[in-house]
């Protein structure tokens, strides 16, 4: 998303990183799931510790300090093999990004139970520096629709357990799917509650991340609020910009209790957005990159390479790293649901100029997704007779067309003054969206009514808000007749800003969403101001989406609270609310 | 497209059909209580318990001819929509190509793709006649159909079909018919009010095990619906219309004790899509100047699709297939012109050399651009493929109030009514699976 970029400032408030430390005993005390998954934080179960002779609250064992304090995590579960992760610090020189340690052969073990008596999978991966000590395979070789553990072993310590659900296999018949969804990542803008709220669920199947996993920015650039206050400070405390930047960015998040608690809870299927490279970012170039900071496509290719080392996902189908970094692909869920992941950064033509935007935005020679992906996406969407019910497309920015057609002046302004992002005459509201690339979402829809495809459900992050859609061709004529080619379900931020952190002036929203509802009428649900996570339960005869919402971001122990909910019955591409989330 | 049917009923072809029955001596000709004339086998013009199986099972497969699944809901359609959140439910039904009701009616009863059945369109160009023809006759259908294999075991079966060429298609397949001797003027059809009425009166007077039934008022108001592409008064009008008469339906089965044996499938043959006036195709201009083609092509227009017969030297089919595919797809409004050879069509030669679809909103009217295929309602496209289906009844095989993801198809009702009557699975497979 489109971020307001800053001059670096000191912290204006930075709680110290230990505070995460009481936060993890109030989970493990008041959230009971949380206390179940046993693998907060870098700490390591006690029975596990006793179990490998680990000494001590910390398990250094003869290492002596913490071989595996970024975590584990795993991810891109198909029916037989889910990728999984951890990094190794073999020296306490052997800091993130540093170039330094020696090589490390790294025992893993899959198993059916948490205490590994039961070990399925087992095998010995070789690290190094050269990937800056991380570890990433495919484990392989695992039943369809099952529940394992895992674990890495390494210089006399084990690594925090995890757990993995591989997916069901090709033609199972699910009674339901479950994803947790969560976007926008902020780290210095607030504690990652959502994550900790997830991790403590008992009842999903995997996480969808929707881009923006994590921010580019130097400390202060892009904090909480007007004043971008630092809730916890980045590192490296400037711009990343080099590869040694990005994997210490990365290295950073990992060290955070809850994305590790959530990381090593769930499965996670990933997308990028921009602020992975860097804002606003498009095929050649971004808003955020300029001359000063060297070859746009080098610091890219630096920032995807560091992605690949540092997350548990698939690139070019491989786990394996410099093979690639084709990140659009598919994964498939019985009968039930497939999802399809997009990249709509990497090969996106320039988003459109403000305020020019009316030529420009609706020219069919660019494109969001480029043609590659677009005929892949298309064939998603239509993939003959035995393809899964429900086509769930991870979409890192807003299908949905936002228009302003008719909206009075004096609702205009108003609207334009507080975010900026408004053209005067009223056109799309935001053209680093789909709404910058029409002829594309023109393209995709119409394939969607060519085909009479059913059961599209967009999936999206990016906009630091709530929306629930409708999908029509033609928003003018949507309300009376009623078209609509599938449905999109928008998740808020964990903690990036939104509009009134951005305005300071929560009394103006209102005023912005009850405009927006009224000009888009195929927009059923808007939330502007909240940040939270998202639950996403599908089944044979519906989709639903819960919203949960939290409180202060920069308070370790904020509530965490359903907003609201809505469904979109199989086959008709409507959304509708309803009254209760699902039971968890 | 549907408009092959006849446009008025004639006494002509009344008389002509009577005497066609009165000739046959495999028919009787019963008049019900109602009034209505049901054709019946030889020998079966009784109650279905008097001679056959001992069972009080007994399965109704009622095709709302034409309808979306979207257009089931609580509001317009509150019959079908309750019996649809009762029964058993697949959100992901479709239609097989090409979506017509010819070819969809017969892989029901058939339960095999065109390419066995030898039924892939409503339109054909038969070569051996050199003329383009509809698929109506029962020598058109290669196979047994389910009516054939059930009669063969004792049961007694019906079919109650609103078009004339279902009618013509099935000929005297069923022990007990009830074929219409007039038709509504311009759409073609029995209204689904007499159609009802025969269906009530056919299991009144014969109980067969399996009644087929095909109720066109949705279809064909939709066709010819010119209250506009998206308004559809006229086809709100039938919906409702029908939604009451197979309420009315399911209230007599349940009064009369029959539901707790019965189990009722409803799908449709096809969905509808709507053109407006200028996006009309017409490729048989295009192919007529083309060096190759000219004088070369017949196509056979069934509305969403055409189907593109090479009437040159055999030598040359596959260089006139590209050139027939180049041609078409530089043509405003087409989807994609697949060679009929493609494994995954599965339609057979009968559908020719090269099979076009229309994208939504367009319709094709070939040869003449004017005269073919005026009305705005179509099918045959893959626009118009996503179908209602599913199953109510009050017998146990049918499981209250549960939702399937399995892509469930047109061609899966014969092996669905197979196995709920205990048949087993014939020599030949069926290509559709039982949903129960």
């Amino acid at each position: 998303m489109t971020s307001t970029k800053t001059t670096p400032t000191t912290p204006t408030t930075a709680p110290p990183a230990s505070s995460s430390l009481p936060r993890r005993t109030v989970l493990a005390t008041g959230a009971a799931g949380a206390a179940a998954v046993g693998v907060l934080g870098t700490g390591v179960r006690a029975a596990d510790a006793e179990e490998s002779g680990q000494t001590g609250a910390a398990g250094r064992g003869r290492a002596g300090h913490e071989v595996f304090q970024h975590g584990v995590a795993s991810g891109d579960p198909l029916p037989r093999r889910v990728v999984i992760w951890t990094r190794v610090t073999p020296t306490p020189s052997a800091t993130p990004g540093s170039g330094k340690g020696k090589p490390v052969t790294v025992t893993w073990q899959v198993a059916k139970d948490a205490r590994f008596k039961k070990i399925v999978r087992k095998g010995r991966f070789r690290t190094s520096a050269g990937r800056d000590h991380t570890v990433k395979l495919d484990a392989k070789g695992l039943k369809p629709g099952r529940e394992y553990h895992y674990r890495f072993i390494a210089l006399g310590q084990k690594s925090p357990v995890g757990r993995l659900r591989t997916a069901p296999r090709k033609r199972a018949a699910l009674d339901n799917l479950r994803f947790g969804v969560v976007s926008c990542s902020n780290l210095e803008a607030g504690f990652f509650t959502p994550y900790r709220a997830l991790a403590a669920r008992q009842d999903l199947h995997a996480i969808l991340h929707l881009g923006d996993y994590l921010y580019e920015y130097p400390t202060g650039g892009y904090g909480m609020g007007q004043d971008n206050v630092v809730v916890r400070p980045h590192d490296p405390p400037h711009e990343m910009v080099s590869l040694e930047d990005y994997r210490r960015r990365h290295a950073s998040y990992k060290l955070d209790p809850d994305l590790q608690a959530l990381h090593a809870r769930y499965s996670w299927i990933l997308t990028w957005d921009d602020h992975e490279v860097t804002n606003d970012q498009w095929k050649a170039g971004a808003e955020n990159h300029d001359e000063s900071e060297g070859d746009y496509k080098k610091r890219r290719a630096r920032a995807h390479r560091a992605y690949d080392e540092w997350m548990p996902v698939r690139m070019d189908g491989t786990a394996a790293l410099g093979d690639g970094t084709r990140f659009y692909r598919r994964m498939r869920f019985g009968q039930l649901a497939e999802v399809s992941m997009l990249d709509l950064r990497t090969y996106r033509d320039e988003q459109a100029a403000l305020p020019g935007v009316d030529a420009t935005v609706s020219d069919p020679s660019r494109s969001i997704t480029g043609k590659k992906q677009m005929a892949w996406l298309k064939e998603s969407l239509t993939r003959g007779d035995h393809a899964p019910q429900w086509k769930v497309i991870g979409n890192p920015v807003m299908i949905a067309p936002v228009t302003f057609g008719d909206l009075p002046n004096d609702l205009i302004d108003p609207i334009n003054d507080v975010t900026g992002i408004l053209p005067a005459d009223g056109a799309p509201y935001n053209v680093d969206q789909w709404d910058g690339y029409t002829a594309d979402r023109r393209e995709v829809l119409g394939h969607i009514r060519d085909h009479q495809v059913k059961d599209v459900l967009f999936v999206t992050g990016d906009i630091h808000s709530g929306w629930a859609c409708e999908l029509p061709l033609d928003t003018s004529t949507q309300p009376l007749y009623g078209d609509s080619y599938g449905v999109e379900f928008v998740c808020s931020s964990v903690t990036s800003n939104n509009l009134k952190d951005i305005t300071g002036a929560p009394q103006l929203t209102p005023l912005v969403e009850t405009a927006i509802l009224a000009n888009n009428r195929h927009i059923k649900y808007l939330d502007f101001d909240n940040h939270g996570y998202s639950v996403l339960d599908i089944t044979p005869e519906r989709a639903q989406m819960d919203w949960y919402v939290i409180g202060a971001r920069d308070d370790a122990n904020t509530p965490i609270e359903w907003s609201t909910s809505y469904e979109t019955i199989a086959g008709t591409g409507r959304v509708t609310a309803v009254d209760a989330p699902v039971e968890a | 497209m549907c408009q092959d049917a006849p446009l008025t009923g004639s006494p002509e072809r009344a008389a002509r059909r009577l005497e066609e029955i009165r000739a046959s001596r495999r028919t009787v000709l019963t008049a019900a209580a109602s009034g209505l004339a049901f054709s019946s086998a030889l020998g079966a013009a009784a109650p279905a318990d008097a001679a056959s199986p001992r069972t009080r099972k007994r399965c109704y497969v009622l095709v709302t001819d034409g309808c979306r699944p979207d257009e089931i809901e609580p509001t317009l359609t509150p019959n079908l929509h309750a019996l649809r959140e009762g029964g058993m439910w697949w959100p992901r039904a479709t239609s097989m190509p090409v979506m017509e009701t010819i070819p969809n009616h017969v892989m029901m009863m058939t339960g095999v793709r065109p390419d066995r059945s030898g039924v892939p369109a409503n339109s054909f160009y038969d070569r051996e006649l050199g003329e383009i023809r509809d698929m109506d006759q029962p020598s058109d259908i290669r196979v047994k159909t389910i009516i054939e294999r059930l009669n063969k075991r004792g049961f007694t079966t019906g079919t109650v079909l609103s078009k004339e060429y279902l009618v013509g298609v099935f000929g005297e397949r069923a022990t007990h018919r009830w074929e219409p001797e007039l038709y509504i003027p311009v759409s073609g059809h029995a209204p689904d009010l007499l159609t009802y009425n025969a269906l009530t009166s056919m299991v009144d007077e014969f109980d067969p095990h399996l009644v087929f039934v095909n109720l066109g008022d949705i279809d064909r108001v939709g066709h010819t619906d010119f209250t506009g592409t998206n308004l559809r008064l006229l086809r709100q009008a039938a919906l409702l219309d029908t939604d009451l008469l197979v309420g009315r339906f399911i209230d007599g089965l349940k009064s009369s004790g029959a539901w707790e044996h019965s189990m009722v499938i409803v799908l449709a043959d096809h969905s509808m899509d709507w053109s407006i006036p200028t996006n009309v195709i017409t490729l048989q201009g295009a192919m007529d100047e083309d060096p190759l083609l000219a004088g070369n092509v017949v196509i056979a227009d069934n509305g969403g699709a055409d189907l593109v017969y090479w009437t040159g030297p055999k030598g040359k089919l596959d260089k006139a297939v590209k050139r027939i595919q180049q041609i078409a797809e530089a043509t405003p409004g087409v989807l994609k012109a697949w060679d009929r050879r493609t494994p995954w069509l599965r339609l057979g030669p009968e559908s020719g050399d090269v099979v076009v679809f229309c994208q939504a909103g367009w319709r094709f009217s070939d040869p003449n651009p004017i005269t073919n295929n005026p009305i705005p309602g179509n099918h045959g496209h893959p626009a118009t493929r996503s179908i209602p289906f599913f199953i109510g009844g009050g017998h146990p095989a049918v499981k209250a109030g549960k939702v399937f993801s399995a892509h469930a198809r047109t061609v899966d009702v014969a092996p669905t009514v197979a196995k709920f009557f205990g048949m087993r699975t014939p020599k030949k497979r069926y290509d559709g699976k039982p949903r129960i």
